[in-house]
């Protein structure tokens, strides 16, 4: 029962996802949410968008998940950056999450961000 | 130390949780106390997405959440029908035990969202979730309002029970 490491995926939104964020590193771990709006069956490549952000998926590695243009889709995995500066998520989870109501998520996502930066600072100082 | 949360799932967050402290104690059932700014937690409750599983058959299940602030380790014993921990037992109840176990472990696949209740434990200087409880939540809102809810008993009844309101 060795501990595996498995890193978490860091919740982010697809316009956090740009070449200047902390997030947009090689390797990172992220959790991501988005209308799948492309899917290429021969290289499992997904398209997902949020508003005007989009990011390719590489969806190879999943099993038990259908794919559908327009359903909403959350990927947890790694970023792979390429020589052009552009990002694809090298997914090891994903699942449909169709129903969400993203402003909800959004809203709750920094809430839970400032509680966290909240909890950092008083255990700290 | 304040043992009013002793006895309660305390809905915790993957961070929070992995951050509690660790005391060795004299107790054989319970080795080590965890604690959250002076108050002993022995029991939790958290929600995320499965993201690993190990079934070693007959003998556990061993699973990832991801609540998106931290990965914890959860263990789920699948051994109650070998284990001469339920020997003395009434055979009835620990084939019901037994069977429960099993189903969980059915319902527990990488992707899904999951809600897990069970006792905090210590293995190899890390903390992980001794599981009692599993119910998969099909909600695709399940987490947004399980982060709400921990920051909300995080502000208004576990800081305030340590007298350290935040």
């Amino acid at each position: 029962m060795a501990a595996m490491a498995i890193k978490h995926g860091e919740l982010v939104t697809l316009e956090e996802l740009n070449p200047s964020s902390p997030f947009f590193k090689q390797g990172a771990s992220v959790r991501v949410t988005g209308k799948l709006q492309e899917y290429i069956v021969e290289t499992a490549i997904a398209v997902a968008a949020d508003g005007n952000a989009t990011l390719k998926i590489d969806t190879q590695h999943l099993r038990d998940i259908s794919f559908r243009i327009g359903s909403t889709y959350q990927f947890i995995g790694e970023l792979l950056i390429q020589p052009d500066n552009e990002a694809i998520l090298q997914a090891r989870v994903g699942r449909i999450v169709d129903g969400i109501d993203l402003s909800l998520y959004h809203q709750s996502l920094q809430l839970l961000r400032q509680f966290q930066a909240d909890h950092l600072n008083n255990s700290t100082s | 130390m304040d043992q009013r949360l002793q006895n309660t799932h305390a809905k915790l967050l993957a961070f929070d949780l992995l951050s509690l402290t660790q005391t060795p104690s004299f107790s054989t059932y319970e080795p080590i106390t965890f604690t959250r700014k002076n108050t002993i937690i022995s029991r939790t409750e958290i929600l995320g997405v499965i993201t690993s599983r190990e079934l070693k058959p007959n003998k556990f299940l061993k699973f990832t959440i991801d609540d998106g602030t931290g990965c914890v380790t959860c263990v789920l014993w699948l051994n109650q029908l070998t284990s001469p921990y339920f020997s003395r037992r009434n055979p009835a109840n620990v084939k019901l035990i037994a069977d429960m176990a099993a189903h969980f472990a059915l319902e527990i696949k990488i992707g899904v969202v999951t809600r897990v209740r069970g006792r905090i434990a210590g293995y190899r200087g890390a903390v992980q979730v001794t599981v009692s409880d599993v119910v998969v939540d099909r909600d695709p809102n399940a987490e947004a309002f399980h982060w709400l809810d921990c920051i909300r008993l995080a502000r208004n009844c576990y800081n305030v029970v340590a007298g350290d309101a935040v």
